[in-house]
């Protein structure tokens, strides 16, 4: 038979029972719906999750401190080693520009920045407000290497400019405000005038009061909130820090001979982490990772595939049960029907490739509509989701990001699936009722 | 004489039904010549229906040979009998086993489209077909809006659609009222006329008097005619004492 004219009776014979067809591929539509729907709300809930530990920069971060080998303190140190400059242990590593080669030349790491804290306390004021945060210098011209991103201007540093965290104007307070006062809006810094004073203790202590040195430091972006240290910390370019700290200390600083007192490695992928992590350990410097961390998240990860990956088996395998069911009544009950073609001539593969090419096209069919409809019901949901998440979202906290998510893949493959469920489900009855003996299938009730 | 157009040899059907084994056809020995008009008759069971089922290449038998204008139909496999039962066969059922999905003229095409005839030509013909049977204004009807008159008049239609050499129709008006039926019958004795071979299973007496043969079938074998009337009487004095 020809393929053309196969197809044509297909369509015209699915067209001349239009009720019938319409009812056996409710099944598959809502077998396909099913499955759209709930890999959808799976992708999208993984996505979500995804968002929202991706946004933590750090689990692709290592914070290197120089080693001081085998006598060398195990903590974490702020500062760098004393002004003695050199002296010490033999086997110290210091985070010098020759150790910075050094780690990038790791394998996965993208960036290795030096950062260097103020080294003098200060008091930061803006138009009467008073405010406290880390001061880091950061030996980068652009803080998108560090992962992070711009929620206003920019991110490259120049001198006498800072670019501060997402959170450090709510760290502004009014000095002159009592207790019960409720606090006054987060000021906008963007574009503002930071006024910093430093403050230091020469010699004995035995002076009046401390030296001060007034910095103008003006906000030339915001960081998008990235729930880590940045958040609170204001960036300026690491020379101004450097010469900062040779104020506080009196004396030039030599990166070449004491190197860095910390340094930022950045490395492409959340599961090289661990593993740079480890190497630059070898090296003899110390790596901190928040390891911890990654780990739980990966675990979180693999629960959340393992469950929407059974949830997605489930509703295929339910899916497929059902609208195999549906095909199997849906031929069975036109036994007789094949009976009579049987005795005005038709073949058992005329037969076959007719009741399969319908089943298929049933299939085809329920999945456009399943498609259409777990779609149309994923956006549902989403509205109502979205409705629900934002009246219950704290004050103040990350807007609700759980969304379902239905890709063009998925859309295509509950097609194609439905479809082949159909013709498979087809299969067995078809088969059955096409190699009947002729006045059987007639007889059939 | 020369060889007839079918013949059956030691013919037998037999169902098994658990402990009891059902003779349909207990060895039936019958030929039909070529342009004949043959009427089967036989109570309720006697095998009718199976004898043309087993004809008409819809079933197969269990024993003995069946042969078909030289076509040993015992002997042939699933394709080779598809193939008769287009070609040679056309087969008129009591219940008419129209598709009711389909138009009239859809259902007298259908035959020919597993003959692969080009779709143009198909209708042409079964329109003509229809116009035949006195049914060219009801083309586009469907099965459930024609009387069981004019459905069977349509399976007559559908059954020459490949201009078959053997008509086969078991009980063509049984379920039909007087004059409908009576046109069935005009029918098929038109297509005798016409040259073809009709097998006709029918007590209908008005068919018996077109037959060129007539076959009295008791318990699956074929019997004289004084046999029959002695049977027939036996089972009527049997349902009289019950
Ligand atoms: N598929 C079957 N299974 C079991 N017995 C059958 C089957 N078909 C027919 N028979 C039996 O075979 C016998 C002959 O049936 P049939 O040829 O239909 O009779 P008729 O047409 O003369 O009334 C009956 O006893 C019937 O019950
Ligand atoms: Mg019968």
């Amino acid at each position: 038979m020809a393929s053309f004219e196969l197809i044509a009776t297909i369509f015209e014979n699915l067209g001349r029972r239009k009720a019938r067809v319409a009812l056996t591929a409710m099944g598959v539509v809502i077998g396909t719906a099913a499955v759209v729907v709930l890999v959808s709300l799976g992708i999208g809930l993984q996505r979500s999750a995804t968002a929202e530990l991706g946004s933590i920069g750090s689990l692709t971060q290592i914070q290197v401190y120089p080693g001081y080998g085998e006598s060398g303190p195990g903590m974490v140190m702020r500062a760098a080693p004393g002004g003695g400059g050199g002296g010490g242990a033999t086997d110290q590593k210091l985070l010098t520009s020759e150790a910075l080669q050094e780690l990038s030349a790791l394998p996965g790491v993208v960036a290795v920045i030096p950062q260097e804290y103020s080294q003098a306390g200060g008091m930061i004021s803006f138009e009467g407000l008073e405010g406290y945060s880390s001061i880091i210098g950061i030996g980068t011209n652009d803080l998108g290497d560090m992962g992070l991103t711009a929620e206003t201007g920019t991110l490259e540093l120049r001198h006498s400019t800072a670019v501060i965290g997402h959170r450090v104007p709510e760290n502004f307070f009014d000095p002159r405000q009592r207790f019960e006062q409720e606090r006054p809006e987060p000021p906008d810094l963007m574009g503002k005038q930071l006024v910093l004073t430093l403050e230091k203790w020469e010699g004995d202590g035995s002076q009046s009061g401390p030296t001060r040195k007034v910095i103008q430091l003006r906000v030339i972006g915001i960081i998008a909130e990235a729930r880590a240290e940045a958040d609170y910390s204001i960036y300026v370019p690491l020379d101004d820090i450097t010469a900062i700290n040779e104020w506080v200390l009196g004396r030039r600083i030599s990166r070449a001979k004491e190197g860095y007192s910390s340094v930022l490695v950045q490395v492409e992928d959340v599961s090289q982490a661990l593993e740079v992590a480890d190497l630059i350990t070898e090296l003899g410097y110390q790596a901190y990772t928040p390891q911890s961390f990654i780990q739980s998240a990966n675990r979180i990860f693999l629960i959340l595939q393992a469950v929407f990956g059974g949830i997605g088996a489930i509703s295929l395998l339910v899916a497929a049960i059902g609208i195999a069911n549906t095909m199997t009544m849906a031929i069975l009950e036109r036994t007789r029907e094949i009976g009579l073609l049987k005795a005005i001539g038709a073949t058992n593969q005329d037969v076959l490739s007719i009741f399969l090419g319908e089943a298929a096209g049933i299939g085809f069919i329920g999945g456009i509509g399943g498609v259409l409809i777990g779609w149309i019901g994923g956006q549902v949901i989403n509205v109502l989701a979205m409705a629900f998440l934002v009246g219950q979202a704290t004050e103040g906290g990350p807007p609700p990001s759980i969304a379902i998510h239905t890709p063009l893949w998925l859309s295509l493959f509950a097609l194609v699936f439905a479809t082949l469920i159909g013709l498979l489900s087809g299969l067995y009855p078809a088969l059955r009722a096409a190699t009947l003996v002729p006045v059987t299938a007639l007889k059939y009730e | 004489m020369s060889q007839p157009f079918a013949r059956m040899t030691g013919l037998f059907k037999t169902y098994d039904m658990g402990a009891a084994k059902i003779r349909a056809l207990n060895g039936v020995d019958l030929d039909i010549e070529a342009g004949s008009l043959s009427v089967i008759m036989g109570p309720s069971g006697s095998g009718k229906s199976t004898l043309l089922h087993l004809l008409g290449g819809l079933d197969r038998p269990s024993n003995g040979q069946i042969e078909v204008g030289a076509q040993a139909l015992d002997k042939m496999d699933e394709n080779a009998l598809a193939l008769y039962r287009r070609k040679t066969v056309g087969f008129i059922f009591q219940s008419f086993n129209l598709l009711p999905s389909m138009t009239a003229v859809d259902n007298v095409a259908l035959p020919m489209r597993f003959a692969r005839i080009p779709r143009r030509q198909r209708y042409e013909q079964a329109l003509k077909l229809l116009e035949r049977v006195g049914l060219a204004d009801r083309a586009y009807h469907r099965p459930t809006q024609l009387s069981g008159g004019q459905q069977q008049r349509v399976a007559v239609a559908r059954s020459l659609a490949n201009d078959p050499k053997l008509i086969l129709a078991d009980e063509p008006t049984g379920n039909l009222d007087l004059s409908s039926g009576a046109s069935i019958m005009r029918l098929l004795a038109d297509l005798h006329r016409s040259g073809r071979t009709v097998v006709v299973v029918t007590h209908d007496a008005r068919m018996t008097h077109f037959a060129t043969q007539t076959v009295h079938l008791i318990d699956g074998q074929v019997v004289t005619e004084k046999e029959y009337e002695a049977a027939l009487e036996m089972l009527i004095a049997e349902e009289e004492e019950l």
